[in-house]
Order: structure tokens, then sequence, then C-alpha cells
């Protein structure tokens, strides 16, 4: 069942490939069904359970199951993608490369929930390399920058796939096995030296695509690069496989290891370090989709905070966070995307004013950067708040004052989004902007709206995530960190959110009335032109729009910071690098004397070294 | 059986020298001969390994001379795998350029698929001979009928680039023949597997020549750094198909020449240290050559040097695994790295530089032949789920038990640089906008076909790499078995 | 039912004590600024005067639903705080006491910093709509500075929260009650630190940047009026009463009775009061990059001291 799954993807992404270059709408049909039908066979059918499938390619056993974590990750998997596949339809129309849009993002879907099943390492890394090409595919899909963004992925891809690689050949050598579950039981078998390479090989593949610091520096890039109905799944989805593999190595390797507390510190640490510094970045973008890419590798960071301390809250926290994470992230993304498809462009200091052309966008985005900020009663603060609690009684008090920075400092990067795009001075240049087509908006208000109900009734998704984690050795958390809509925390500490939800609920109806209904006759809408600028009023041609230099002051204040780019760094290695390969290309100079010396100090070289050589 | 492996040798050599004759009677004869031998000669092949499979190695004795004393021919389960391979690229190569040169008169076509022929006979004689002179023969065979192919095009830089080659293989040849005169003054014998039951006797110092020898000598024609110089031009300056014959056939056999020599005939243990030195140098080398190229030809020779680079480092590493690693390398470069010369040279086709920028934007103008060009580049790099990623996995798990950390990790940071220039090239090829304005050539029928083959032999083999495995896992069992090798030979008598 | 009725009657006390004790407050010290200056002043009771005739205004102009939601997310936050920071030592022996229980039970000291800035949200979303580039450029400003004081503040928390393990307000002020010392005297630098943050959360001079009257024509409120400033005005004393109160409930160790709440919050306030009516506006980066040298540093040495 599962390899037809697998299957009909595959198949279907080619047919859909095939099938658009015949006719437009009959790609569009093929995509739909062929996310749909396997992605909805997978959720019906697929139960958690050790080896469901079974393969044996050269020798090597390829054995497919679910384990209850890759279901908690095959849920946002599924649903992100099916709720893009539909928003992509009209993202895409009118397009170029639709085709190749819909092949790479069906094949990605397939790999990711490949990646999710693969109980061996061979399939996993298999199944992770398809996830990187096909992404890759997308990154450079409109064909900007395709040489220098498309390249900083692959080769950071490359770098964490191979780290990959050698860590799974080793660990092949020295236990016989490529189980995943073969290598976490005998862990203890690998010789002290691997013990601690094998851990930081896997984190450097893990945090590559789950684009903690110093390894990040594609993820902005790539993820503002790719068509918004893809980058959804890139940050919702596709950097949380990162984190899956996260989870796999820190929960099961490094508790093994004495050491393991410092490399599990030393990556909360920098999941922190993320977090504040894709914060800062973020404030200073200009651009929506540059933004929330920092912002996504900022929420990253906290994830990845959260795996690594580890402690039964943290982890409760760090899994809310990911398929949190993925529903108001997804919706943002939609967001964007649809303002870029109805105005063409995504820039804060071109478009401004749209609360009253896009409705439903707005209140989509409202809600998703409510929950982004971590703003009660939206999902975003329940786990916030239980990263704060385990991080406190971890006694990780310096970290937790970072994370608190990095979110306080998110309120405005939250805010310069939705000022951005929907509020200030409503241009006339912008008055023929509609709303975007129900097949856009329902996705993205759906997603929304999910991130509203598990903020009060966390405890839906508290049960797929105590499985998860009972799975990985945790005791089981409900009644002991939550019980129904009640959060605890060992020191006794509590929110409780129902109460929470009702008092936010009825102050605001009643001051949202009160403020609409007393005198309503007398209030009348007047245009943003209609206004008291130091008590003038402004003429028609007067621009009054505020948006360049926005956060101009922080940006001052934060100037140091900034100053340092660690992705210079690299720029200069990779010149170095460059400079380096070109010289050495000089050794084939064309010409056929040196060539023929070559040979003779070559020969003579050997001579002189032949007694080292053969004894 | 439809015949005896000795046919390999002769019926190639018999039609290079029919082919003018018929030509003269029915031109059209000259394209169609080459291509029923290369049938018959596959026909033959994959019988023949159906037999080893059962029933042993063939030993065929030449001119009633039993072994030592006479030559003799030997096809088991590796030599067979390698003329299988070689053969077959003969096949490809000859349908691809069936029609290349049709426009072109009859006479640089008589004279093109006649050195095609001698570079089949004198490739498939260096891998089944058992003997070292005759060894000597058959690579001089091939290495003449490649000078001509490379100076084909008959202009300024085809000739610099053939007199390179020309250069480098006199001094190939000359190092060979002193080489082989030490081995005959000390032992008295050339047969392979006489020598190799009696190297113990040899004095050490001059074993340890005798083998640098070889292993300079061999170098040069399998491309070995830094004996290499002459590679990037010849293939650069060579038609594409030829490329393509050099690339599968041609460093093919002069590498199973020097694995020879190193895992049968010596028994020096220093051996294989050297071949991974020598290995990684050129593996390195030319990775890092090529991503500075801006000529695609050039590109993919660098490429195709440090394919072999890599395959030697995984011969080096002198385990079962490691044989079964470096064939299945083999194996797969011999199948892509054609692919990509083939769409490759179709793709810069009218480019009069063949710069790689000149390949801006073709997936529009010829989506097939770059979609082939695609798949090749991300097969040989090593993405799964295509064939290289096979190869390059059993690589590192052979590597991996032997402990060469250090090794894998070089070689892995190595693959990077070689996806770098890989996707420079596809990007450029789908997602540039077309700046010149020359338009693409449309691939005649048969190349369509061969680029067909190749490609759905890339995917078989990256969905399904055990339709294959099984004879490489012989083949590096025949390769490692020394002792049967030596056994089969000196025992064999004449039928 | 009955329950949830003393509930709300409760609330809807405390939101009464709220505002006339922080429209009282501003009163006082728009008297006590004038006084420092040598001008004659309003009488204290002038806010309720100015909010009595907001009230009654007719409101002409509106700019869309978010200058509506905008005022009413301010409420939401400033109601929602109040409802979970006790107002009196829980447990207490005034008659009156268990009228300020509400929800203290049901949220700590997280969640209060979080619904606390819900209010800096949807008045930025609200001021936002108006269209006036002043109200942006004031909302900048204040989130800015927010960043700003953020650290010392957490860093201040934090360090308690490591002493008395625990991360409730009610617990800080039951182990007050317990060891009868003010926490500002069990960690002096974690109070330091607060109160640096405080002064910062308060916007008078020198961190007054977000209405800077003579620069952005009082910023965020300027396209507000009637109804809308009303409520704005009313969101302001009570937050103002919020933060007081939750200062007196952690450091100086709650009140048992409101004669006591208004003396301890009424100091507290002076502090900020005082300190500002002496002091010229910093710039922006200034007002945040304060926060970053002295406050942060009583804050490190806050978290150290309670490590130790």
């Amino acid at each position: 069942m599962l390899t037809l799954i697998l299957v009909i993807f595959l198949g279907g992404a080619i047919l859909t490939w095939l099938g658009r270059k015949i006719n437009p709408l009959l790609g569009d049909l093929l995509f739909l069904v062929s996310v749909i039908l396997p992605a909805t066979m997978f959720v019906m059918n697929i139960k958690v359970g050790d080896t469901i499938a079974q393969h044996t390619l050269l020798g090597i056993d390829l054995v497919w199951g679910l384990s209850p974590l890759a279901h908690l990750f095959s849920l946002v998997v599924v649903g992100l993608g099916v709720m893009l596949s539909i928003y992509s339809i009209s993202y895409m129309r009118g397009k170029e490369k639709v085709g190749m849009y819909y092949f790479s993002f069906i094949l990605s879907i397939m790999a990711m929930l490949g990646i999710l099943v693969s109980r061996d390492w061979i399939s996993f890394f298999i199944f992770w390399e398809i996830m990187t090409w096909s992404s890759y595919l997308m990154v450079i899909l409109n064909g900007k920058k395709v040489q220098s963004i498309g390249i900083k992925y692959f080769v950071f891809s490359a770098l964490g796939a191979y780290s990959m690689l050698m860590a799974l050949v080793i660990i092949n050598s020295q236990l016989g096995s490529f189980m995943l579950s073969d290598t976490f039981n005998n862990f203890q078998h690998l010789s002290p030296a691997n013990q601690i390479l094998i851990p930081v090989l896997l984190l450097v593949a893990f945090g590559v695509k789950s684009a903690v610091m110093p390894l990040h520096i594609w993820a902005p890039d790539a993820y503002s690069n790719s068509p918004m109905g893809y980058t959804a799944v890139f940050s919702g989805a596709l950097s949380k496989m990162g984190v899956y593999g996260l989870v796999l190595v820190i929960i099961s390797m490094t508790t093994q290891l004495p050491a393991g507390s410092l490399i599990r510190i030393i990556v909360a640490w920098l999941g922190g370090f993320t977090a504040a510094a894709a914060t800062l970045w973020a404030i200073t973008q200009d651009d929506g989709k540059k933004l929330l890419a920092w912002s996504s590798i900022g929420q990253l960071g906290y994830i990845v905070t959260g795996v690594a301390i580890g402690t039964p809250l943290a982890m409760l926290a760090a899994m809310f966070l990911v398929v949190v994470h993925a529903l108001f992230k997804g919706s943002l993304f939609m967001a964007v995307g649809a303002i870029e498809k109805q105005t063409g462009t995504t820039d804060f200091k071109e478009v401004n004013g749209l609360i009253r052309k896009m409705p439903v966008t707005f209140i989509s985005s409202l809600l998703s950067i409510i929950a982004l900020a971590g703003i009660p009663p939206l999902a975003g603060f329940v786990s916030k708040w239980m990263l704060y609690e385990a991080l406190i009684q971890n006694h990780n008090y310096l970290l937790v004052v970072l994370l608190f920075f990095a979110s306080t400092a998110a309120f405005l990067y939250a805010y310069k989004f939705l000022h951005g795009y929907f509020l200030g001075q409503e241009e006339p240049e912008w008055a023929h902007v509609k709303e975007a087509p129900m097949s856009m908006t329902i996705p993205m208000l759906l997603l929304a709206l999910t991130t509203f109900v598990l903020g009060t009734w966390p405890q839906l998704l508290f049960n797929s995530i105590d499985s998860a984690m009972q799975y990985l050795g945790y005791d089981a958390t409900n009644g002991k960190l939550w019980t129904d809509s009640v959060l605890f925390s060992q020191w006794g500490d509590k929110v409780a959110l129902q109460p929470v939800l009702y008092a936010i609920i009825a102050v605001f109806l009643f001051f949202a009335i009160f403020l609409y209904f007393k005198g309503r006759k007398a209030t009348r809408y007047v245009t943003t032109k209609d206004i008291s600028t130091s008590g003038e009023i402004p003429k028609e041609w007067e621009n009054l729009t505020f948006k360049v230099n926005f956060m101009q002051p922080f940006e001052r204040a934060i100037e140091p910071f900034l100053k340092r780019q660690i992705e210079k760094y690299y720029l200069g290695f990779g010149k170095g690098m460059e400079a380096l390969f070109d010289f050495t290309r000089r050794i084939y100079t064309g010409n056929g004397q040196t060539y023929a010396i070559y040979a003779i100090v070559f020969l003579a070289l050997l001579l002189i070294f032949r007694v080292s050589l053969f004894g | 059986m439809v015949g005896t492996p000795v046919l390999f040798i002769a019926i190639p050599l018999l039609a290079a020298f029919l082919i003018p004759l018929l030509g003269m009677i029915w031109k059209e004869s000259v394209r169609i001969v080459p291509g029923l031998v290369l049938m018959y000669l596959m026909v033959l092949a994959v019988s023949l390994m159906g037999h080893v499979a059962h029933n042993g190695p063939i030993i065929e004795i030449i001119a009633g001379w039993a072994p030592p004393i006479g030559i003799n021919l030997v096809f088991n389960a590796f030599t067979g795998f390698l003329v299988t391979l070689i053969i077959f690229m003969g096949l490809l190569v000859w349908l691809y350029s069936y029609r290349f040169k049709s426009n072109v008169e009859y006479e640089p076509a008589r004279k093109y698929f006649i050195l095609l022929m001698m570079l089949v006979t004198g490739s498939t004689g260096v891998v089944l001979t058992g003997d070292i002179f005759n060894l000597f023969v058959f690579i001089e065979i091939t290495s003449i009928s490649a000078y001509a192919l490379t100076a084909f095009y008959t202009g300024r830089d085809s000739a610099e680039a053939s007199f390179k080659y020309v250069m480098m293989g006199s001094l190939a040849s000359t190092m060979l023949l002193i080489a082989i005169m030490l081995i005959y003054s000390q032992l008295g014998t050339l047969n392979m597997a006489d020598v190799a039951s009696k190297i113990h006797l040899m004095d050490p110092t001059l074993k340890a020549i005798s083998f640098i020898l070889f292993v300079v000598a061999l170098g040069v024609e399998a491309e070995i750094f830094p004996l290499n110089g002459w590679a990037p031009d010849a293939y650069a300056e060579a038609p594409g198909p030829v490329g393509a014959a050099f690339a599968g056939i041609v460093v093919k056999a002069m590498l199973y020449a020097l694995i020879r020599f190193t895992y049968t005939i010596f028994d020096l243990s220093g051996a294989f240290n050297l071949l991974i030195i020598i290995g990684l140098l050129t593996l390195v080398i030319a990775e890092v050559a090529a991503i500075r190229q801006d000529k695609l030809k050039r590109m993919l020779a660098y490429s195709s040097i440090g394919q072999m680079g890599l395959v030697m480092v995984a011969f080096g590493i002198g385990t079962r695994e490691g044989v079964f690693a470096a064939l299945f390398i083999m194996l797969n470069h011999a199948i892509i790295k054609p692919l990509l010369f083939f769409s490759g040279s179709y793709l810069v086709y009218h480019s009069k530089k063949k710069y790689i920028s000149d390949i801006d934007g073709m997936g529009k103008l010829a989506p097939f032949t770059s979609l082939l060009f695609a798949l090749g580049a991300f097969a040989i790099v090593g993405l799964p789920p295509f064939a290289g990623f096979w190869s390059k996995l059993s690589f590192l798990v052979a590597a991996a038990d032997n402990d060469m950390v250090l090794i894998i990790a070089l070689i892995l940071a190595v693959s990077i640089v070689e996806i770098v220039y890989y996707m420079r090239v596809v990007n450029r090829i789908f997602f540039f906008k077309r700046t010149t304005g020359l338009l693409a050539r449309r691939p005649t029928f048969n190349a369509y076909i061969v680029m067909s083959v190749l490609g759905i032999i890339v995917l078989m083999i990256g969905f399904f790499p055990d339709t294959v495995t099984g004879y490489i896992q012989a083949a590096a069992d025949s390769l490692f078995d020394k002792t049967q090798y030596i056994h089969s030979v000196l025992t064999a008598s004449i039928q | 039912m009955e329950h949830i009725l003393i509930k709300i009657l409760g609330a809807i006390a405390t939101f009464i004590l709220a505002f006339i004790v922080g429209m009282t407050y501003g009163g006082v010290v728009r008297k006590i600024t004038a006084r420092v200056h040598n001008r004659l002043g309003p009488p204290f009771y002038q806010n309720f005067i100015d909010a009595l005739k907001l009230f009654s205004k007719k409101t002409a102009i509106h700019h869309g639903v978010m200058h509506f939601l905008g005022p009413a997310f301010l409420m939401v936050s400033s109601v929602v705080s109040l409802m979970f920071v006790p107002v009196l030592i829980p447990g207490g022996d005034s008659w009156y006491n268990s009228w300020f229980s509400n929800m203290i039970y049901d949220g700590d000291l997280i969640f209060l910093i979080y619904i606390m800035v819900f209010g800096s949200l949807g008045m930025a979303l609200g001021a936002g709509q108006t269209g006036n580039p002043n109200s942006s450029i004031g909302i900048t400003r204040g989130l800015s500075q927010m960043v700003g004081y953020e650290i010392p503040w957490v860093l201040a928390l934090v360090s308690l929260m490591l002493m008395y393990k625990t991360t409730s307000i009610v617990d800080f002020i039951n182990v007050q009650q317990e060891t009868g010392t003010w926490l500002m005297f069990a960690n002096p630098f974690a109070f330091i630190a607060g109160l640096f943050a405080l002064m910062g959360m308060f916007h008078y001079s020198p961190f007054d940047i977000i209405g800077a009257p003579a620069e952005l024509a009082s910023g965020p409120v300027s396209e507000n009026g009637g109804k809308f400033l009303f409520t704005m005005m009313s969101s302001g004393s009570v937050f103002s009463f919020v933060k007081l109160t939750l200062f007196v409930d952690i450091f100086m160790g709650g009140a048992s009775n409101l004669v006591v709440l208004v003396i301890k919050t009424f100091t507290l306030y002076m502090i900020p009061v005082l300190y500002g009516i002496v002091s010229h506006r910093y710039r922006t980066e200034q007002a945040v990059t304060f926060f970053w040298k002295w406050p942060l540093f009583f804050g490190l040495l806050a978290v150290l001291y309670a490590v130790l």
C-alpha cells in the first residue's frame, strides 16, 4: 500500500508534467488528483506500525513503516500539501513553467512522506536527496539569480546530505546495519570517536535543512526565491524534516553519550542565536517574502532550542510549534502569494492599504501574525509558554532571555508585515485591486482558523505529540503537563486557556460593540487622505505613505550587529576556493612539452620513493 | 556457444580491412557493416557471459601453443563484463554516429568507421589477452586509432590535440616496452598467469621499477594525473561520439590493464596505496579543473578524468567490496558519460567555440535533449534515485568498511564541487534566457534512440540496481580470485 | 452560573477601581509636573473631566474596521491583564478582598507578559489604518523601545523565578508573606533592572518617544477623538494601574488593603514621573540602546545573584 502511494505520487508527477504539455486544464486536474488521492490514501490507510513495506536493493533492506513521531510530522506534510495544492492552481495560473512546478511539488511531497516512513538510513537518504533536488528546482523556478541562490542552496544541501551519507556508511561499517532502530539501540557499540563524530555529522545534515546558524545562509534567498505556493511547503514542512532528523539524533543518540549534554547545550544556544539574529534580520527586510523567510528561520530556531533542551515540556513545546508554525507560516506565505498575484509586487514600499480590498487575506494574516507573535489566545502562545517554562526550569536562564528578546523583537516585523501590506495610506494606484479567488483565500483562512482553535484547545494536538514522545521514550505528558486545555509545568505554574479565551472574547465584544454602536450614525468613513497632519488637511497629490526606512531607529540601534554577516565569510571562502581552483586548473597548461615533463617527473618521483612505497 | 573469444578480436579487425573494399561495391555498406559486426559481437558477448556464469572461465589458446608458451585469451566474468561493456558502447557510438556524418562525404565516413572498428579491436584485445606483449600490441592498436580519431576534424586545434596525444602515447609505449623487457629478462616468460605465479622470484628492486614503469605507461592512457594532459584537448577536439568512445571504451580498457597488473600479476603490497594516492590526486585535480572550464566538452572531459580517479581509489581499497564499487562506477560512467557527451554535443552543435554559455535557455528549444542532459548530470553527481547514486553508495560503504574516514570526507567534498559545475550547466539550460541567436539542432533519429536507451538504463539502474549487480559481483569475484586465474590459465590445454 | 456572575461583578469592580486610580494618578502627575515646571497646572480631577468630555462628544469620522478594532484590542489587553494581576494579597483579611480575586490562579507571569503586549499590537493596527504617518512612526518607536526594556525586565523576572522556583505572581506574594522580606531587598539587582524597565514602560521622559508632542503630533493617537480617544485613555489608565500593581505584587510584598496599595503604587509611580520631569527626550535608538547598557548589566547581575 505504501509503495503504491509513493508510486502514485511519482507517476502522478510525471503524468501531470506531461498532461500540462497537452492541456493546461488537464494538467491542473491531474495535479490535484495526484496530490490529494495519494495523500488521502496515506491518511486513511497507513497506520502507525514498524514495518509496512520492505524492498531489497543492492543487498540493502529498505524498510518502510510509520512511527508515531513520523506520523505527527506526516500530518503537517499532508495537511500543508493538500491545502497548497488547491492554492497553487490559482496561484500558478498564467505563470511560466507551471508543469515543472507541479512536478516538483508532487515529488517533494512524496519525498517528505518517504523520509518519514523510512525506517532505514538508505531510503531516508534517497528520499532526502529527492526532496533536495525537487525543492532545488523550485528555488530556481523563476529564473532569477539562478547561479547564486540556486547554487548556494544546492551546495549547502549537498554539504548536509554528504555529512549524512558519511555518517551512515560509518554506522553501517561499525554496526553492520542501516536500520534506524539498530543505530539507536546499538549506539553504545560504536567506537568512542564515532560516538561523537556521527551525531555531529548528522547534526550538520539536519541543521542545514532546519536552517540553524551558521548553516542558514541559503535559507532566506531560497525561501523568498521560490514560488509562494511552494514557499509555504518549504518553510512549513520541508524544513521540519530537518527538525525530524534533529529529534532523532538528539533524543535517540546524544542522550546515550556522556558528552551529549554539551552537544545539546551547544545546539540549543545555536537555536537561540538563530532565533534572535534571524528576527533582527527579518526586521530590516522590505520585502514580505524575505521577511517571512527570515522569520521562518527564527521560528525554526525556537524549535531547535526546544528539541535540544529535550525536557518533556520543551519537547512538547517544540513539537507543538512544529505543527503550529506550519499552519501560521503557511497561511502567511499564502497571503503574500495572494498579494503578489493580485498586485504584482511583494515590496512593502510599493504596495499598501490593502485592508479594505483584500479583507479575507487580512484577517487570516492578522490571526497568523498574532499566532506568530505568540500572543494569547492563539496557538503560538501555547508553544512559547511551554518553551519558556521549560527553559527556566531547566536552568537555561540566559537562553530564555535571548528567546524573550527574539520574540519581543518579532513584534516589530509582525507589525511591519501587517502595516506594510494592509495598513497605511491607500494610494489610488492600488484602487483596482480585488480580493484573491476563493481557492486561494479559503486554504489560508482555514490554516489561520486552525491556529485559533489550537490556541485554546491544544489537547487536539497534544494527544498525537504525546504518543510521538512516548515512542521516543518520554513518560506520558497527559495529566502532568496538560489536562484538557490547561497547561502545567513541573513547578505547578499553569495557564487555563479556556477562561482566557472567554475573558478575551467577552472584553473584546463589549468594547467592539461599544465603539461601533455609540453614536454610530454620526461616525462616517473617510479616506486616509482625510487626516490631520499637524493641523493641516493634506492635498490629494501629497504622498503621505510612510514605508521607506520603516524601522530605521531600531536598525540604528542594532547597527553593530547588522554589520556582521556570516554570509560574507562564506562568500569570501567561496571566492578563495574558486581562486585556488583556478590556480590549480593552470596545471593543465595546454603545452605538450609541459605534459611530457610532468610524465618524466612523475616517473622520477615514483622511482625515488620506490622504497617507501613498496618496501 | 555461438563463437569463441577470439572472434572479438578477429571480426572487427577483419571488418576494418573489409570496409574499404566493400565500400567500393556499395557505399552505404561502410556505415552498415560495423553495425552488423558490433551487433553480432554483442550477441556473442552476452551468450558467452551466460556460458561463463555456468561453466567457469573460457581460456582460448591461440595458434596451438599451450600457455605459458603460447598466447591465450581469457574470457571470465571480469573480462567478459568489460568486453560486453565495450561492445555495447561501441554499438551505441555506431548507432549515434550512423547518420552523424551523412552530410559529409563518403571518404571521412569510411575513415571514421574503420578507426572505430580498430578501436574496438584493440580495446577488446587489451581486455581479453593473457599475454603481456600481446597486451602491448593491442594497446598500440587502440592508441593509434585513438590518435587518428582525435585528429578527425583535420583542423589546426585537432591536429595539435592529436599531436599531444601521440607524444604522450609514444612516451608511454617506450616505458611499457622497457617494463616488459625487465620482466622478460628476469622471468623468461610474458604469459600473465605464468608471470603472476613466478613474480616472487623477481628481484624486488626490478619488480618495483617495472611496476612503476607499467603504472606510468598505462597511466598515460588511463588518464591518471599528472599524465593526462592530453586528455582534455583530445576530448574537446574530437567529435562528440569519439569523446564518448574514449570515456566508454579506451579508458576502460587501459584501466583494466592497470588493474590486472596491480591485482593479478604483481604482488606489491604498496600498490594499492599508490592507486589510492594517484586516484585521489587525479580526482581532486580534475574536478577542481572542471569547475573552471568554459567549454562544455572540456568540462565533461575533466569530469571523466575525475571519475576514473574515483574508480582507481575504489580499486585501491583492495577489498571485494572495493572492486565491486569500482566496477559499478565504471559501468555507470560508461553509460552516463556517453549520454552527457551525446546530448551535450547536440546542445552546443551550432556553437563555434562550444562555450557553456552558448547553451543558455536550450531547455525551451531542445526539451528532449536538455532533459536527457539534466538526467545525466543528476545521475553522475550521484543524486538518488538515479544510477550514479548506487555506485557512489557502494564505494562509500566499501571505503567505510576500511575506516577511510578522511578519504570519504575528501571525496564527498569533491563531490560538492562536481555538483556545482554540473548544476551550473543545468541551470543555464533550463533557467536562463536565450542570449545567442543560435538555433538548436534536432537530433537524428538514431541519436534519439541512443540517448533514450541510455536514459532508460540510467533510470533502470537507479530504480532496480539489482538487475546489473549480479554481473558486477561475479566480475569482482573473478578479479579477486588470483589463484583461480593462474590455475585455470596454466592448466588449460588445447581442446 | 452564580459563580460566574460573581466573577463578572468582581471584574467590573476591579475595573472601576483601576479606572479611578489610574485616572487620578494621571491627574496628579499633571499637577506635579506643572508645579515642578513652576506652572499652576490643572486640578487633579482634570482627567475625569477630559474623559467625560470625550465620552459625550460625537465622533465624526473613522478610517475603517481596524480603527474600531484597535482600541478594542487595547482594552482587551488592559482589562484581561488586570484580571490576572492580584490587586490585593489573596486570602487577605479585608472584607472586599474576594472581589479582586478575578482570574489570578489561571495564568502566570509569562502569560501576563504576552497578554500585555496584545494591546500594543492592537493600538498599532488601529493607528496604522488611519494612514497618518505620524501614527506609524510613533508605533515603530514604541515597539522598538519595547524590545529595549524587555531585556532587563525579563532578566529581572527570570532571576526571581529562579530564586523561588515559580512563575506565578500569587506565589511571589506568598513567598514575601512567608519570609517577611520584600523581593526588592531579597534581590536588589532585579529590582533595579525592573525599575529601569518600568521607566521604559511608562513612556515618561526621557522615553516619551512615542507621543513626542513636538515631533509627532502625539503619535499613534493623533487620528482619534471622541469614543476612540476615550477608550484609549481609559485603557491607558487601567494599564498604568496594572503595571504598578504588578510591580508592587512582585517586588514590594503586595498590598493587604486598598490604602496600602495606593501608598505603594503611588510611591512607585513617582519614580518614573519625577525622573521624567527633569530629563529631556532621547532619540529612539538612544532610548532602545539605553536599556542594553546599565539595565542589562543589573539584570545579568540579578541572575548571577540568583544563581549564587
